[in-house]
């Protein structure tokens, strides 16, 4: 009984003390912590929130989507001085997790009034969440951007995104090696993979260095290859298409050509992928044009690039050279309190402002998705990294050529399963028969 | 002393320095590419660079502001080693020292406590959390202040085991001697138990200090607004681009690295003495 009895006490000792010793050390620290971690200065910032004269953009990447957030500030600011902009920095992964968590327990404290989200991702969100991203539709109509990026920002016919970067594809390459090696610039234009990877031989032997990276972990490569052929992992309807899917079977052995051929340089993440062009062990970098300023980050090169369109696959009638990769766009999350204000800011910068994307293009390299964004002053302007290229001016122009195609809701999950199935392939396995294999599994995965 | 054991002594120092060499070369190559261009450290860059200071100041200029989430993982880090000290210690010490039918059996509940993944956890606890903020008096440990890191990080089940199994080498008679003397309970626990179990508090204290400041995940959810981001959320934050600036990352790295490791080679001795458990009444 005795023993019980202090047990008992003692354990509710412990707990008194714990929240006790909680209450007494949090509190001073919170004036100590100045005036912008204290809690109740949150609490009455809630309160100035709730005032509609503020609002909160997450994004990542501090070097490109957070100044392009930051210029968009200025210009709106400009207009209307009293509005506070806060831009939040934070992991692309950090941003799902939170936006899960959050949206799913029905949390809206300290969520962002505009969010930036991948392309990649936004159908699964925006079908998880429809009720909780506001209608763009009136201000970001879908024929004043690039067709293919409006696809993935609708469901129903509204529009909930306002399509923003670009990743359309291109070929980055060195214009000394490839001379070296016996071609001309004249020869990268119009590329196929065919006489892409003749080209690589020839590069490979006269000059040593690679012809491209390749990550065996990282099948993006396939993603652009099948996407220039206008299909994806899965059709119209959102189903999972491994097998009978000739698009994607032609860049898997396209994808298998380039390795077999040993014109690619293998990396195995994307520190090494960066390293290799910095260090000029690669002759080319097919990539979303997002690359540019890694690429312009090696001073000593300067002059030696060019850029040409992305190679089409010569086996597959539908396959042009013109793909994307990556690139995002913004959504407001409506439930959190200043919808009005949020479709303003967008509607003022970046689903209409031809200015703003003329300062991005010089500041971040920035492809908009915007159409009248091609007529910007900056677009014709040449790039002395790319040896005087208007690299805008073409890259606007292969952007209206990429085919458009649903990218699902699974994309990354179906990519999990398409890297084991692609190392399958190029390691002998029957092309045929894994993809068969394959398709099975990738239902499941889709109906999950 | 013969010539065989000279030979399995060279062999035994070969084998330690590879691992040795392997296990200290990311430190190594971390503290190079702190002094390095970004641009260089991904050309692989093996040799101390002049641009620390640039690195540094761009660090310090950047939009995440690592000083004010160095500041809250400071915070965070000092208020939770502290109380899960007092919390679990004396947990750990009632399991061994008071004696009732259901000890077992509560101990065995916290130990079951280890095998639920924290990631199980994860979504009741934030709707958990994300309550408290409307009730008066919980609102310091709701979601997005600090309290809502520390309490979940003082009394954890490996603590209290860890505690309680050292607790059991503490000499009974010293508690008994106290209790003839007249000393309370409380007096024991606080002026015979601590002093003596100093190097199994220090133990504590570095793998505490070390956890709460490489948390992740929970802080990732629980902090929502900026000004309260930890350091390991603003780390994140900078690798995520698609043209990082490693120099400055790694910097970032190095500084965060500092708190931890200053810690443990501060209390190196007595942690080593208090992992193998060996009280020295």
């Amino acid at each position: 009984m005795k023993t019980k009895r202090v047990l008992a006490l003692g354990l509710s000792a412990m707990m008194a003390m714990g929240l006790m010793a909680c209450g007494g050390t949090e509190a001073p620290e919170d004036t100590a912590g100045g005036a912008a971690s204290t809690q109740s200065d949150s609490g009455s910032k809630d309160e100035a929130a709730s005032g509609d004269n503020s609002l909160t953009i997450w994004a990542w990447d501090e070097a490109f989507n957070i100044k392009a957030a930051q210029n968009a500030a200025d210009i709106y600011k400009a207009e209307n001085p009293d509005v506070e902009i806060n831009i939040v920095t934070m992991a692309q992964d950090d941003i799902v997790a939170k936006l899960n968590t959050s949206l799913s327990a029905g949390s809206y404290e300290g969520l962002p009034d505009i969010v930036l989200i991948e392309d990649y991702k936004a159908q699964g969100y925006l079908t998880s969440y429809t009720s909780e991203f506001a209608d763009l539709t009136e201000i970001a109509p879908a024929e004043n951007f690039a067709s293919y990026k409006t696809a993935v920002n609708q469901v129903d016919g509204v529009v909930y995104g306002v399509p923003f970067d670009s990743g359309v594809a291109a070929t980055f390459y060195r214009t000394d090696l490839i001379e070296q090696a016996g071609y001309t610039q004249e020869d990268m234009q119009d590329l196929t993979w065919e006489k892409f990877i003749e080209i690589g031989k020839a590069v490979k032997e006269k000059t040593g260095a690679y012809m491209m990276t390749l990550d065996p972990s990282d099948i993006g490569q396939i993603r652009m290859m099948m996407q220039s052929a206008g299909v994806w992992y899965t059709d119209a309807e959102g189903n999972a298409t491994i097998a009978d899917n000739q698009g994607l079977k032609d860049a898997i052995e396209v994808y298998k050509a380039l390795v077999d051929s040993g014109i690619t340089k293998q990396v195995s993440d994307w520190d090494q992928f960066v390293g290799a062009f910095n260090s000029g062990e690669v002759a080319t970098v097919p990539t979303g044009c997002w690359i540019a300023p890694s690429i312009q980050k090696a001073e000593d090169q300067s002059g030696k690039w060019a850029v040409a369109a992305f190679p089409r696959m010569e086996a597959n009638a539908d396959s042009v050279n013109a793909s994307s990769i990556g690139g995002g766009g913004w959504y407001v999350l409506k439930n959190v309190g200043h919808e009005e204000l949020a479709k303003d800011f967008l509607s003022k910068t970046f689903a209409s402002s031809v200015e703003l994307m003329n300062t991005l293009a010089t500041d971040i390299t920035l492809v908009s998705t915007l159409n009248a964004a091609a007529e910007a002053e900056n677009y014709t302007k040449g790039n002395e990294f790319f040896g005087g290229q208007e690299i805008f001016k073409d890259f606007a122009a292969w952007q209206q050529n990429v085919p458009s195609v649903n990218y699902g809701l699974n994309t990354y999950a179906l990519e999990d399963l398409m890297t084991e199935a692609v190392q399958a392939i190029v390691g002998g396995a029957d092309i045929d028969s894994t993809l068969s294999d394959y398709q099975a599994q990738a239902e499941a995965a889709v109906a999950q | 002393m013969s010539k065989r054991t000279k030979i399995a002594n060279a062999v035994q120092y070969v084998v330690l320095t590879v691992l040795t060499i392997i296990s200290v070369f990311p430190f190594f190559w971390m503290l190079i590419a702190m002094t390095n261009k970004s641009v260089d450290i991904t050309k692989g860059t093996l040799l101390p660079g002049t641009y620390f200071l640039e690195n540094l100041k761009n660090l310090l200029a950047s939009d995440l502001d690592f000083l004010g989430a160095f500041k809250n993982s400071l915070i965070v880090a000092v208020v939770t080693t502290v109380l899960a000290m007092l919390v679990s210690s004396a947990a750990g010490y009632a399991f061994v020292v008071y004696r009732s039918k259901a000890r077992e059996r509560v101990f065995n509940l916290i130990l079951l406590s280890m095998m639920v993944p924290f990631a199980a956890m994860m979504m009741p606890l934030f709707r958990m959390f994300s309550k408290f903020n409307s009730i008066p008096g919980l609102k310091l440990i709701g979601l997005n202040s600090y309290g809502s890191v520390v309490i979940i990080a003082i009394a954890t089940a490996f603590l209290i085991f860890f505690f309680r199994q050292n607790t059991k080498t503490f000499p009974k008679e010293l508690i008994e001697a106290a209790r003839i003397d007249g000393l309370g309970e409380f007096g024991i626990f606080t002026r015979i138990y601590m002093p003596t179990m100093k190097s199994v508090y220090a133990a504590a204290v570095v793998v505490t200090f070390m956890n709460s400041w490489n948390n992740y995940l929970w802080p990732l959810i629980a902090l929502q607004s900026e000004d309260k981001r930890t350091l390991p959320l603003i780390l994140s934050a900078m690798g995520s681009s698609y043209t990082p600036d490693y120099g400055m990352m790694m910097t970032a790295v190095v500084i965060s690295t500092l708190p931890t490791a200053i810690l443990f080679f501060v209390m190196q001795k007595q942690f080593v003495a208090g992992m193998t458990g060996s009280v020295k009444g």
